[in-house]
């Protein structure tokens, strides 16, 4: 990963003007976190999949897969996985949602989006599968377009959470529903502990090891810390207009799914 | 909870691949696209919702969103539903509940039970024509090997009671022998008298 100019979070508290924003615990210039993220995923997109099952020992797939189970959906629906990276929700919703159905894979990085596109062909996803790079601060689609929303493992990326979550309000069709599958805060204290050691001890090894970049996987560990814990982010969506907001924590918090509805 | 997710993953892509093994299945997935079932089972405590499409079914702990046809019912009691002259009864007896389409349950059943798989070929595209060939004589010849065994152990234990019968007194042997105990019985109760009466 190149890096850009980073102060370190202690320096630097010009914050409260919105100037600067995390990226993983240093503060840069919000203009400076888009290409920054986009640093890292350009340089694990290769090996992004391999190390998703490293790191979590495969859990990461049932994690994904109760998200789909949550999700409702049917054939001939319209769905959005945005921040899909390298489409493994994308590829069950489309094998769901059938020919009458679509699902959009959208991510702002064309390298994830890549290793996406030929993954899901390689597998025989084709016909339903269209492929758009896009920002989840500005989503390039109509009002009331999708039936299903997800964003997985990519809210924290994003440097305007506020943003992104109203803007996927906007493109949601009205009884629509937004499932955001990402890292929370482990409840209990050992387990929180043990986490605490595996993420900035063991992961940028393996990080490093695995796809010789140890700092994106240090970047993975602290942006995690920085991610807006289960309650803060359900109130966000509530702020944003969904209803019925809800979280569900899996493996005793380290990852939580939010689901919110549009009416 | 999340674990549980892993054999219903693996029972969800073990139906789909032997549903792509038997060319008809895709007609038969066709008439039932878009359909959707739910099984709450009582003993278990959970509901399972299965959707089907024309590439498949899946398989659901979490769905709670509108279902074609909707059963309740036991684990222990599902074995019984496959006799539909059983469904009156069950439902009458209070174990059973239908809501909905109560023919969908039948045609899921039946996109399983009329799958006609070619294991032979299969095998072959997979391994090779020798080894196949091979892996299915050796079926064969077990199956003949234990179909014989089993014929030979039924037509043994005719043989032995046969034999057996053949050794057992008729009826009429029987009685006879039975008249000569009692006459005997009677015989010993008279001399038993007549001995006490000499003691006496
Ligand atoms: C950790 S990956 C998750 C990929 C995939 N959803 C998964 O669960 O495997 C995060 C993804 O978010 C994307 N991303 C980051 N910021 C984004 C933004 N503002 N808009 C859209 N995608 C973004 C990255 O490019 C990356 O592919």
């Amino acid at each position: 990963m190149k890096s850009a100019t980073r102060t370190p979070i202690g320096n630097s508290m010009t914050d409260k003007q919105q100037d600067t924003i995390d990226f993983g615990y240093q503060q840069v210039a919000k203009a400076d976190k888009q290409k920054l993220v986009a640093n890292v995923f350009q340089s694990v997109a290769q090996k992004y999949d391999l190390m998703n099952d490293l790191m979590s020992f495969g859990i990461h797939r049932l994690w994904k897969r109760y998200t789909i189970d949550c999700s409702g959906v049917r054939a001939g629906m319209r769905v959005l996985d945005i921040a899909g990276g390298t489409g493994d929700l994308t590829e069950q919703f489309a094998r769901r949602v059938g020919a009458s159905g679509e699902v959009v894979l959208a991510d702002i990085n064309d390298a994830m989006l890549a290793v996406g596109r030929d993954k899901l062909r390689n597998r025989g996803i084709v016909g339903n599968v269209r492929y758009v790079q896009a920002n989840a601060e500005e989503l390039p689609f109509a009002d009331d377009s999708f039936d299903i929303i997800t964003i997985a493992f990519g809210l924290r990326n994003v440097t305007d959470k506020q943003k992104a979550l109203e803007s996927m309000f906007r493109v949601l069709k009205p009884g629509g529903r937004l499932l955001v599958l990402e890292f929370s805060k482990p409840q209990p204290p050992l387990l929180s502990q043990a986490y605490d050691f595996y993420s900035f001890n063991v992961l940028p090894k393996m990080g490093q090891l695995v796809a010789g970049d140890a700092d994106s996987y240090q970047y993975l560990a602290e942006s995690i810390r920085m991610h807006p814990d289960q309650e803060t982010l359900k109130s966000m969506m509530e702020q944003a207009g969904y209803a019925e907001v809800s979280y569900h924590n899996l493996t005793g918090g380290i990852v939580a799914m939010h689901r919110g509805y549009k009416f | 909870m999340l674990w549980a997710m892993l054999p219903t993953s693996l029972l969800e892509t073990l139906l789909q691949q032997l549903l792509l093994l038997d060319p008809e299945s895709q007609a038969r997935l066709r008439k039932l696209d878009g359909k959707r079932l739910r099984l709450t089972l009582d003993d278990v405590g959970k509901a399972i919702t299965i959707s089907v499409n024309q590439q498949g079914l899946w398989l659901s702990w979490f769905d709670q969103e509108p279902v074609d046809c909707a059963i309740r019912s036991r684990l222990a009691v599902l074995p019984e539903l496959r006799e539909a002259a059983n469904i009156t009864r069950l439902i009458k007896a209070d174990m059973l509940d239908i809501e909905g389409d109560p023919m969908l349950a039948q045609a899921l059943s039946k996109l399983f039970a009329e799958l006609d798989i070619d294991w032979p070929e299969q095998l072959a595209m997979r391994l090779g024509d020798v080894p196949a060939q091979l892996l299915v004589q050796t079926w064969q010849r077990s199956r003949q090997w234990l179909q014989q065994q089993r014929s030979d152990q039924r037509q043994w234990l005719r043989d032995a009671l046969i034999e057996e019968q053949q050794l057992l007194p008729s009826t009429a042997e029987f009685s006879l022998f039975r008249s000569d105990v009692q006459a005997l019985r009677a015989r010993i109760d008279r001399l038993e008298r007549q001995l006490s009466g000499w003691k006496g």
